[in-house]
């Protein structure tokens, strides 16, 4: 299987607080990866690394076979991103905005026309295609966000806690929508729910404190309480913490 | 390249959807009527009243420089500093585009604001330059028109850069807006203090280089295109760009 993502060594300082502190993994094509971990532990940072807003401190970062430094264009081209804030002018209708995302995606004409109507259906946005986007509550602009990261049909999906701040119903078409994604492109996405990890992913990874602590599998055997617990024991007291994660990774 | 398009395309559009544009159009054409409508009016009452060239009736006057002391800033304070502070810089700068690309398109946005709110004044022009219906030809001489609008627009565009370079510096627009006044001060010195000056004294000579009043009082208003002018326009204009692509790949040394 192809690697989709090949991190190496990731550092990210800012000034001299260390974010990232060596965080390696990779990601295979077609996986949906689930980015767990306390606040501040540096999932933002590596997303946004990834996703090519930030400058690694040091360390490797390759999508899809370019670096994200040397060829930051190419990758953008197969990355859909959605930050945590997902900001948006709210100046704008929502289909003008799709418009305008897609053209600077390099989407035109009746392409762009049908990728439109693709997301706007998929991320339940048919009754507010014309409606400023300043009048929309926050689950409607978190699916604008969403739909804006599909609306080039990308290769990886880098998602930014998708589900903050959405009501249980929308949660759970979230849920559906990313588990259908993940047929269809590579997904990682960051988030501190745990069951939404092991319900919608295949992989976990959880970082603490700028570092990995665990990254393996889910073999559908592992549920929200076992992934609990780990996480529980991973994050716990500060003393013991190289002790657990060696423990852990043993 | 159609990347950068769309994203002028937005812009050109954004501007029109803030009220700050329209702002600015009220007042510009507000105090650019007004000064067209009192000077052409003192042209035609009794006595010794003249005018040595026609664009002078606008751009002779203290007031239009102070209005075009503060219209730049206020329309590039939004450029960067805005989408910095709600955070959509981050999503234009993580779409497959690059640094100058964002800059140029920005650019292009609004300068073609900027030309579209000189547009209405070429109304006054058939009045200024004595239009004759019937030849269909203008009486006056129309070159230093033509001058006087060739000068606005590379001026229009060296203030527009800074602006957009100091918009592209702080989150604030506020602040973006004043600390690009007080870049435009800087070359609009001459035309406040000329009078009090010695006009022989190598001051005024160093002054004279930067004022872009007397630029347009001197020259461009008279039919004279001095290419010092717009080499110091066009100059400071592309070194202004090109801080701004540096001020956005400045992000990635931190």
């Amino acid at each position: 299987m192809k690697m989709m993502i090949d991190v190496e060594h990731l550092t990210k300082y800012y000034g001299d607080y260390a974010a990232v502190r060596d965080v390696s993994f990779s990601v295979n094509e077609g996986q949906v990866v689930g980015f767990l971990g306390p606040n501040g532990a540096g999932k933002s940072t590596t997303m946004r690394i990834l996703a090519g807003y930030l400058t690694a401190t040091s360390g490797k970062v390759n999508i899809a076979g370019f670096d994200v430094f040397w060829n930051p264009v190419e990758v953008r081209r197969r990355i859909g991103y959605m930050p945590e804030s997902c900001p948006l002018y709210p100046e704008m209708r929502v289909e003008e905005y799709l418009r305008f995302r897609a053209g600077l995606k390099g989407v035109y004409g009746s392409a762009r026309r049908s990728r439109i109507d693709y997301v706007v259906r998929r991320c339940w946005l048919e009754d507010v295609r014309r409606q400023l986007i300043g009048t929309l509550s926050k689950g409607y602009r978190q699916r604008v966000g969403l739909a804006d990261a599909l609306v080039a049909n990308p290769q990886l999906l880098i998602l930014d806690e998708p589900t903050a701040g959405l009501d249980p119903a929308q949660i759970r078409e979230t849920r559906t929508l990313i588990r259908e994604l993940g047929k269809e492109h590579t997904v990682l996405l960051s988030t501190h729910i745990l069951s939404e990890v092991t319900r919608t992913c295949d992989h976990v990874i959880i970082i603490n404190k700028g570092q990995v602590a665990l990254d393996r599998s889910l073999k559908g055997g592992d549920t929200a309480e076992q992934l609990e617990e780990l996480f529980v024991r991973i994050t716990g007291s500060e003393d013991d913490s190289p002790r657990r994660m060696a423990a852990i990774r043993s | 390249m159609r990347a950068t398009l769309t994203l002028i395309r937005r812009e050109l559009t954004a501007y029109f959807l803030s009220p700050i544009a329209y702002v600015v159009l009220v007042v510009f054409l507000l105090v650019t009527g007004g000064l067209f409508f009192g000077r052409a009016t003192a042209l035609t009452e009794h006595g010794p009243r003249g005018m040595e060239f026609p664009m002078q009736i606008i751009l002779g006057h203290w007031i239009f420089w102070v209005i075009f002391l503060l219209i730049p800033p206020v329309l590039t304070m939004r450029l960067f500093a805005e989408e910095r502070s709600s955070g959509t810089l981050e999503m234009l700068l993580t779409a497959p585009l690059k640094d100058w690309q964002v800059v140029a398109a920005k650019f292009i946005a609004c300068f073609a604001f900027y030309l579209i709110l000189w547009l209405p004044t070429l109304l006054y022009l058939p009045v200024l330059l004595d239009f004759n219906w019937k030849t269909f030809h203008f009486e006056i001489d129309p070159r230093p028109a033509l001058t006087s609008y060739i000068g606005l627009a590379f001026a229009g565009a060296m203030f527009l850069s800074i602006g957009m370079f100091v918009s592209s510096l702080v989150r604030s627009q506020i602040v973006a807006a004043l600390v690009a006044i007080l870049f435009n001060l800087t070359f609009m010195l001459g035309g406040f203090l000329r009078p009090e000056m010695d006009t022989a004294s190598w001051g005024y000579k160093l002054l004279y280089f930067f004022s872009v009043p007397l630029h347009f009082y001197l020259d461009f208003t008279r039919g004279l295109i001095d290419s010092r002018h717009l080499i110091l326009y066009c100059s400071v204009a592309l070194f202004s760009l090109f801080l701004t692509v540096r001020s956005l790949e400045s992000r990635q040394w931190r």
